[in-house]
């Protein structure tokens, strides 16, 4: 067993020790809300033995080496079981690129890539896919630069289903007929979307946060789709999957040494293009805030998700704004959970959440919360929004959301997929090699302070975007407490008539 | 093994919580090509035992990372329910977290979480667990937790009521508000008349509305005694020093009655069932073809798992390829038998294309059915099905919160938590000639029950 691990148990420091055995710093003025409920309140003995230590990492590095074409491999053993897996990350060749008229461009290409090669068939390729114990796949994510082409499988057929993975990504003939049968099953897949309220949420904050910008694109249209044709596949294939963009990141039971030439010679053939990667730049932040209501008939909740842009992944406020996120609302200790569901018994769950890429991300927070606790919802959110940035995190509440993290981190290099992730993340932010060897370091020096400047910074109530997805006739008029309505329909779109009404703004 | 399936369990969060019936790591042995040794199969080490007060302890020491995963599955679910107590299993569960004699309420989760660990609890027809992965120097922390809610529980009626309203925005979250979210409840009812598996884990708002207090305390004493669970645990640990502490925590904890036992039996169905259901939300149609069959891990039930692969697993499979590709009428075609105690549900389910004739598509699957049942599968298709299953297996084991909860769920399931090192040996018994055999015996015509949920007709948008 190659792969093992480096973890130790070291001391913490006080601030941190104090902080798992201390309470939250529960506001205790959420009380009283809702009179038809009593209060359940979050409580804490400290009666549970805690160790006071807390793992300390150091990950193991991948065996890195570019080939003459360009392509950046990474390759972590691993021998506990007979398993490898296979990822391309080939940037440049994500929907983030697409033209403005083709969204889904780049999704289709990605997922008819395994529908016919120059020498097998869809069908074909399936059957030997399956037949050897692998799995294949590949997408474009929207929002995304890259596409990806992930393979697993056994390590004993490892050579052959390689070569699949390999004649895929590199002779793909985009067959006519595979195309068609592709665009009579997306059309309707889209209908399927914008039934689920989270994707009519996700779509209406996408746009409303990012305007014109690529990254507002969260699906293809039915005329985009119409419009493919197996020459606008394989042209967008031709341009944009190159090997000097792409990351191959292997991890699993093989061997370096011995693979390394046997990857030179396996993909020597992917020459070099001269496709670049201009990466757009991003909107500014929105000055106003808004609200948007997508009218879901029939709903029995209502959905929210609200949020503002703010950083990029490489941003140096990022380590701030996670620990900001775990004490907001990461997770089950986080303040939002613990007062709109452990609390008040809005929701089965409500989250605040961090994205940060190569352009400026947002953070957002929401939840499903039955409709009748809409507008009581809302006065959480903005209570525990405001209160992150008029007051500072208590000592011990922040100690424990920075122990939180970093031993989330530690206990994520348990599996192996996710020590390959870092290192591809790593690797296209251009980090520094001993990057996620620091992070826990990073997280454990922030302060209530840096917390409270970062939620001034970056959390503005005021500017936010509010989606809220739900009856439009059971909740417009609650909405417009919170801001200037704008009905939206379930395409994204401006609702024809009667859509706009005034409210008062955001407090 | 490549599970789908129509009919979920219920967690205490969203995305950690949902536990399809048959998300069964099934242990892996090995393929075995005519022409060579059989290679070495993944083997989880195992040492099993009973503490005085009957919690069965099933420990496996993996020392690549220094985690370690608990997991406690109680012989209980929505199965043990009555009439008028539909969803009380589940409900019961978050009460779990609502505080014990030296934990507050919500206190087990921060505490969890705090120290970087996942933590969630599980509720199905079969059995109900909770679980958390840590770092394996809070391995005492994990134990106290689970031993102090199993010992005293605390509840009052604002926690209930407070969670009560919780599950209910479950409900409404994963059923009410989602299109197809009732058809696996109606599914079920029509499908089974036996109480145990008709009613859904979910409940019914009227029958949460009724729990109380009382039902609470009765449900913690009935079903909630270490003779009634299995403790496993697996991770970075001295097998002697974790038992010690086991025993320091559990072994006083006093044993109760056992629970009443649970009538499983199904009476034969005679005659095909078949209703329709219009949805708000669904914006395609929907078809679900169901049969009853067998308890898991039987002979009968290995083969029924492979015949669902053969038809349904991955793009190479009969119906993918006949339904989504050559024919073109279905946007998704998935199904399979779950995992249960008692008969199981052969499933099939295709989401239609607009404008298909869910009668022309019903029959398109019977004719492949027919077509197993006449022409049987060929010896290439049960190797392709077992090296996929191969591949599914050591990827599950991968993971030891995986380990723990599959250990767990065989121990109450089948009192043999050793399935995991033995149970890929039952599939490569089953001969092409018993996939013929089981399609002939269960996929019969009155055997079956059909759900097909069409799009209501939307009512106008609001301005």
């Amino acid at each position: 067993m190659r792969l093992k691990v480096r973890m130790k148990f070291l001391m913490w420091t006080a601030a941190a020790l104090a902080a798992a055995t201390a309470a939250t710093g529960r506001s205790q003025t959420n009380q009283d809300q809702d009179k038809s409920i009593p209060a359940s309140k979050v409580e804490r003995l400290n009666r549970a033995p805690v160790s006071k230590e807390i793992l300390r990492v150091k990950l193991p590095r991948p065996v890195e080496v570019t080939l003459p074409n360009g392509i950046n491999v990474m390759i972590l053993e691993d021998h506990r079981f007979p398993l490898v897996t296979v990822q391309f990350d080939i940037d440049g060749a994500g929907p983030l690129y697409e033209p403005a008229n083709q969204p889904g461009l780049a999704g289709a290409t990605a997922q008819l890539l395994d529908e016919g090669t120059k020498t097998r068939t869809s069908r074909q390729i399936a059957e030997q896919i399956d037949s050897l114990g692998a799995t294949l796949s590949a997408s474009a994510g929207f929002g995304s630069g890259a596409a990806i082409l992930t393979a697993s499988g056994l390590s004993d057929t490892f050579e052959q289903w390689f070569g699949l993975a390999r004649d895929v990504l590199l002779h793909p003939t985009f067959p006519a007929g595979e195309l068609a049968q592709y665009q009579s099953r997306a059309k309707p897949a889209l209908l399927q979307q914008r039934s689920q309220p989270n994707f009519l949420a996700n779509q209406t904050l996408s746009r409303a946060l990012y305007g014109a910008y690529p990254a507002a694109v969260v699906s293809a249209t039915p005329e985009s789709i119409d419009s493919l044709t197996p020459a606008m596949l394989a042209d967008w294939h031709d341009k944009h999957y190159a090997p000097e963009n792409t990351i191959l990141a292997i991890s699993g039971d093989v061997r370096a040494a011995t693979l390394i030439p046997k990857l030179r010679q396996w993909l020597a053939e992917w020459q070099r293009s001269k496709a670049s990667v201009n990466f757009p730049a991003g909107p500014p932040p929105a000055t106003q805030g808004k609200v948007y209501l997508v009218d879901r008939p029939g709903s029995v909740q209502t959905t929210l998700l609200m949020g503002n842009l703010a950083i990029k992944r490489g941003d140096p406020d990022f380590p701030a704004l996670v620990v900001l996120n775990e004490v907001l609302g990461a997770g089950s200790a986080s303040r939002l959970f613990l007062n709109l569901r452990e609390e008040k018994g809005y929701t089965y769950g409500v989250y605040s959440n961090l994205i940060a890429r190569k352009y400026a991300g947002p953070w957002t927070a929401g939840g499903d919360l039955r409709t009748e606790v809409t507008d009581g919802a809302m006065t959480e959110f903005l209570r525990e929004l405001n209160r992150i940035r008029d007051e500072k995190v208590p000592d011990d509440e922040l100690g424990a959301a920075r122990r939180s993290v970093v031993a989330r981190f530690a206990l994520s290099l348990e599996s192996p997929q996710q020590l390959i992730d870092y290192a591809i993340t790593r690797k296209a932010y251009k980090f520094r090699a001993d990057y996620w060897d620091k992070y826990p370091a990073q997280i454990a020096a922030i302060k209530a302070d840096d917390v409270q400047r970062v939620a001034k910074k970056y959390i503005n109530p005021a500017t936010m975007q509010v989606v809220a997805v739900g009856d439009a006739n059971k909740i417009k008029t609650v909405m417009e407490k919170y801001g200037t309505v704008e009905i939206v329909d379930a395409s994204g779109k401006p609702a024809v008539e009667g859509s706009k009404s005034t409210g008062a703004g955001l407090q | 093994m490549r599970r789908f399936k129509i009919l979920c369990t219920f967690g205490l969060f969203l995305g950690l919580g949902i536990m399809t019936t048959g998300i069964v790591a099934t242990p892996r042995p090995e393929p075995r090509p005519a022409d060579a040794a059989p290679a070495p199969s993944v083997q989880i080490p195992i040492q099993q035992l009973t503490l005085k007060n009957g919690l069965r302890v099933v420990l496996s020491e993996d020392h690549a990372a220094p985690t370690v995963s608990l997991c406690v599955t109680f012989d209980v679910g929505s199965r043990n329910e009555q009439p008028g107590h539909t969803g009380f299993a589940h409900l019961f569960e978050h009460m779990m977290f609502q505080g014990s004699q030296n934990v507050g309420k919500g206190e087990h989760l921060i505490l969890v979480r705090v120290n970087g660990g996942d933590v969630n609890g599980t509720t199905g027809d079969d059995s109900t667990n909770y679980y958390e992965r840590v770092p394996a120097n809070q391995l005492d922390m994990a134990l106290f937790l689970e031993s102090d809610r199993m010992r005293a529980l605390r509840i009052n009626q604002a926690n209930l009521d407070n969670q009560r309203n919780t599950v209910q925005e479950e409900r409404r979250l994963r059923i009410d508000n989602q299109a197809y979210g009732r058809t696996g409840e109606i599914l079920e009812d029509l499908a089974y008349d036996n109480f145990a598996y008709k009613h859904s884990t979910m409940g019914s708002m009227a029958d949460l509305n009724a729990a109380s207090l009382a039902d609470v305390a009765q449900f913690f004493k009935t079903y909630y005694a270490p003779n009634n669970a299995v403790l496993t645990l697996v991770g970075d640990f001295k097998t002697p020093e974790a038992l010690e502490k086991i025993r320091k925590y559990f072994e006083d904890i006093p044993a109760q009655p056992a629970s009443p036992p649970v009538d499983m039996t199904e009476p034969v169905q005679t005659a095909e069932r078949r209703t329709v259901i219009e949805d708000s939300f669904a914006r395609l149609p929907r078809l679900d073809i169901v049969y009853k069959a067998v308890p898991g891990n039987t002979p009968d039930w290995y083969a029924l798992d492979m015949l669902g692969d053969i038809l349904f697993g991955g793009t190479s499979s009969r119906l993918y390829q006949k339904l989504v590709k050559g024919k073109g009428v279905a946007l998704r075609v998935a199904g399979g038998i779950d995992l249960r105690r008692g008969p199981a549900l052969f499933q099939a389910f295709v989401v239609l294309k607009p404008g298909q004739d869910a009668e022309g598509v019903e029959k398109l699957i019977y004719e492949e059915f027919e077509h197993v049942k006449t022409d049987g599968v060929t010896a290439a298709e049960l190797e392709k099905i077992r090296i996929q299953n191969r591949l599914q297996q050591a990827k599950s084991l991968t993971n030891t919160l995986n380990r723990a909860r599959t250990l767990g769920r065989y121990a109450v399931y089948f009192h043999d938590p050793n399935l995991i090192n033995t149970s890929l040996a039952n599939y490569s018994e089953v001969q092409p000639a018993d996939i013929q055999r089981v399609a002939r015996q269960y996929l019969g015509e009155a055997q079956r029950t059909v759900v097909l949920t069409i799009p209501k007709p939307q009512a106008a948008p609001a301005r």
